[in-house]
């Protein structure tokens, strides 16, 4: 049987600006070589500044996106605020290893800014929980191979807001266009400190 | 009992199950080696200002069987080359009665043997080469020591897949694991070797050494040590490892039945 | 007793061991004879140059067999420093093939020199390389082989091939174990891919930016950059970077330090 990490395809990354970050995703979900969609975001919005990219096998990304938005709600009316980024950190890092001998096959990714401190935060996992703690950027997915030597290479500190898109967007789509298995288009979220922007990328669509 | 006299005296199929023929192959392919059988452990190699020194145990192993203890297994080719052979014993003999042919032939001809450690090298990098291209591989990681063309310290690896580097110090099997970090901490890639004196690099192969008998279960503390330059080839081949301390095997717990 | 009367019978055989060695399995051969020694390699041409570079790491798994070991080698060249050379070669995978197709491919060169009184062309070995790898089809030179040279018009020439002989004329190739890692780079550095001209148009009339050779010095930093980059994520690379630069001037040879880690 094939790895479960790499069936359906995808691709995610996330990388620190200047006072912002910046969190993308492929929209390709495929079945091996076949494609069948290419309309299948993996980020996903928990509060005001923090999302989660979830790459990996499609159904622990329905399944593990849902149960965070369960746990997120809960931790919502407990607290009466919303879940800080680094709180979704440690939730994401118990939740995997509570399955630890028998994990979702997933690479989740978390890309925020806290809105106590002011700062950006991003971080990435394995898939029983480990956390990587990154200044810089994190991928993952079928494409991280690809995504580390387009990011290593094109990002640099402090970018502001803009040129961050520009980079984080460049180092996605070059990235995905030579691995099968991601691409057919791109989501790219660019968050300040009150401000979020969406962009949809079209990309190549083969 | 039954009735095949044939048959008495062996053992049942259907109590031991069918014999395996595999091991006492008459038909199908012709057969090389594809495994060692008696075998040695780490060779420990490195360049100083005006040589190359280079060092063995003793010992041949018969799998976990301390086999030979009184094995040679640093060669010398012709006064200026020195090869130190790791892995399997007999295709050693095979090799070194390779290299002494060649140094007949070369000493009967009429420029005399003109091959230095770097001809060598490339010689028994193409044998091993051409053996593991035909399926029938020389099991042997070796390094060559000597000088080069040019008559500087030349220090090499061959292996048995034909695998060939160079560096200023050297080590096979357990060696490249034990003795190359111990090499590089006393002479670190910053440093020239023209700056390491002979005495220097000396003890550093018996520090290796004795570091590898402490922990290479497949070593000897009776070794063999070539010190090779300009003036020709130290030999010494019945050295015994001194100055050996086992007080950190106290402090070892967790093996054997030791409870706390 | 009677496990020994219903015991099957197979063809005319009685069922004890010594009378059937006909039905013996073929043992199976254990010896594998490659390895992947690590390194990666990377050429890019311009309009009167080309460029090979090559780590010069050689690993063995997680050991490291030694941090100067050179991929990248002049081919045809009048003596053994490879002097007056015009075709460059990189291999990448397992070394002893590697250098067992350098030596062939060097040999052929020199070969066509002394026969034809003229030197080989950089297409001619391109092709002559690929029917070298083909030749060992089912037993194949496990590399990734890089030729450049320059072409009868001067301009830089770049092949790159598989490891049984299939290949292709390119603006820039990534080989060996960071291939993943620095091709998308230079897909985005080299040939523009994915990036347009500003205020060209909107939306789908965006006007792409079109690839054209590059000067010399900016291939330079991004072959360097590129290293730099692989080196901090893959462990298999890195020590020295090895940069041949071949122009109608002969080939320069230069090493830079990378990270030892």
């Amino acid at each position: 049987m094939a790895n479960p990490f790499d069936i359906n395809g995808g691709a995610c990354v996330a990388m620190v600006g200047k006072d912002c970050v910046a969190i993308a995703c492929d929209l390709r979900l495929g079945m091996q070589s076949l494609t069948v969609s290419n309309n299948f975001p993996k980020i996903f919005n928990y509060a005001p500044s923090t999302y989660l990219g979830l790459t990996g096998l499609a159904t622990d990304v329905n399944t593990v996106s849902d149960l965070f938005r369960y746990k997120v709600n809960m931790y919502r009316l407990r607290e009466e605020r919303h879940i800080a980024p680094q709180t979704l950190a440690n939730l994401v890092s118990s939740s995997l290893y509570e399955k630890r001998f028998g994990p979702f096959f997933i690479s989740p990714v978390i890309a925020g800014i806290n809105h106590t401190s002011g700062k950006p935060f991003i971080c990435g996992f394995d898939s029983i929980g480990c956390i990587d703690l990154a200044k810089d950027f994190i991928v993952s997915g079928t494409a991280s191979d690809q995504l580390f030597g387009t990011c290593e290479g094109l990002w640099e500190p402090d970018l502001s807001p803009e040129d961050l898109f520009e980079t984080i967007s460049q180092a996605l789509l070059s990235g995905v266009d030579r691995d099968a298995l991601s691409g057919w288009g791109a989501q790219v979220y660019i968050i300040e400190k009150d401000k979020v922007t969406q962009r949809l990328l079209k990309g190549r669509q083969d | 009992m039954n009735h095949f006299p044939e048959a008495w005296g062996r053992p049942r199929d259907d109590v031991y199950g069918a014999y395996n023929h595999s091991y006492l192959q008459t038909s199908g392919p012709k057969t090389h080696t594809m495994s060692p059988a008696v075998t040695g452990t780490s060779v420990v190699g490195i360049k100083f200002n005006g040589g190359v020194a280079l060092a063995t145990d003793n010992l041949a192993s018969y799998g976990s069987l301390a086999r030979f203890t009184d094995v040679k297994r640093l060669r010398v080719f012709g006064n200026q080359a020195v090869v130190g052979f790791g892995g399997d014993v007999s295709d050693m003999q095979y090799i070194d009665r390779l290299l002494e042919s060649i140094d007949i032939r070369e000493n009967y001809s009429t420029h005399g043997n003109m091959l230095n450690a770097k001809n060598l090298h490339t010689y028994l990098a193409k044998v091993f080469y051409k053996r593991r291209s035909e399926f029938n591989p020389l099991w042997n990681h070796v390094l060559v020591a000597g000088f080069d063309g040019e008559g500087k310290p030349f220090l090499s690896s061959a292996d048995l897949l034909g695998t060939t580097f160079s560096a200023p110090h050297l080590a096979t099997g357990f060696g490249a694991h034990l003795a190359v970090p111990i090499l590089r901490r006393l002479f670190p890639d910053e440093k020239p070797i023209e700056e390491v004196t002979r005495e220097q690099a000396v003890s550093a192969l018996k520090d290796c050494l004795k570091v590898l008998f402490y922990r290479d279960a497949r070593s000897l503390d009776k070794y063999s040590i070539a010190v090779i330059t300009q003036e020709g080839i130290d030999l010494k081949e019945d050295e015994q490892l001194e100055s050996q301390s086992w007080a950190f095997a106290e402090r070892i717990k967790g093996y054997g039945a030791q409870t706390n | 007793m009677t496990s020994l009367m219903d015991h099957p019978s197979r063809g005319e055989t009685i069922g004890y061991s010594f009378s059937q060695p006909t039905a013996a399995p073929v043992k199976e051969h254990s010896f594998y004879p490659y390895t992947d020694n690590g390194g990666s390699t990377l050429g890019i041409t311009g309009s009167d140059f080309a460029i090979l570079a090559g780590d010069t790491r050689s690993t063995s798994g997680y050991n490291i067999n030694s941090r100067m070991v050179p991929k990248v080698f002049k081919i045809g060249g009048d003596d053994e420093t490879g002097e007056g050379a015009h075709i460059l070669l990189s291999v990448v995978g397992f070394a002893a093939d590697g250098n067992a197709l350098k030596e062939r491919l060097d040999t052929v060169v020199k070969m066509y020199k002394y026969q034809h009184g003229k030197s080989m062309s950089v297409g001619a070995c391109a092709q002559r390389l690929s029917t070298i790898l083909y030749q060992k089809r089912f037993f194949p030179y496990y590399v990734h082989a890089i030729l450049a040279g320059l072409d009868e018009e001067g301009k830089g020439a770049l092949y790159s091939y598989d490891p049984v002989g299939s290949y292709e004329r390119e603006q820039c190739r990534a080989a060996g174990a960071a291939s993943s890692l620095i091709m998308p780079f230079l897909d985005n550095q080299v040939n523009f891919k994915n990036q347009y001209i500003p205020g060209s148009g909107e939306g789908h009339a965006l006007e792409p930016k079109k690839a054209e050779p590059l000067p010399q010095e900016t291939v330079k930093q991004l072959v360097r950059d590129a290293f730099t980059s692989a080196v901090e994520r893959h462990i298999e690379v890195g020590d020295h970077l090895q940069v041949m630069i071949i122009t109608k001037d002969g080939v320069e040879e230069v090493y830079h330090p990378l990270k030892k880690d």
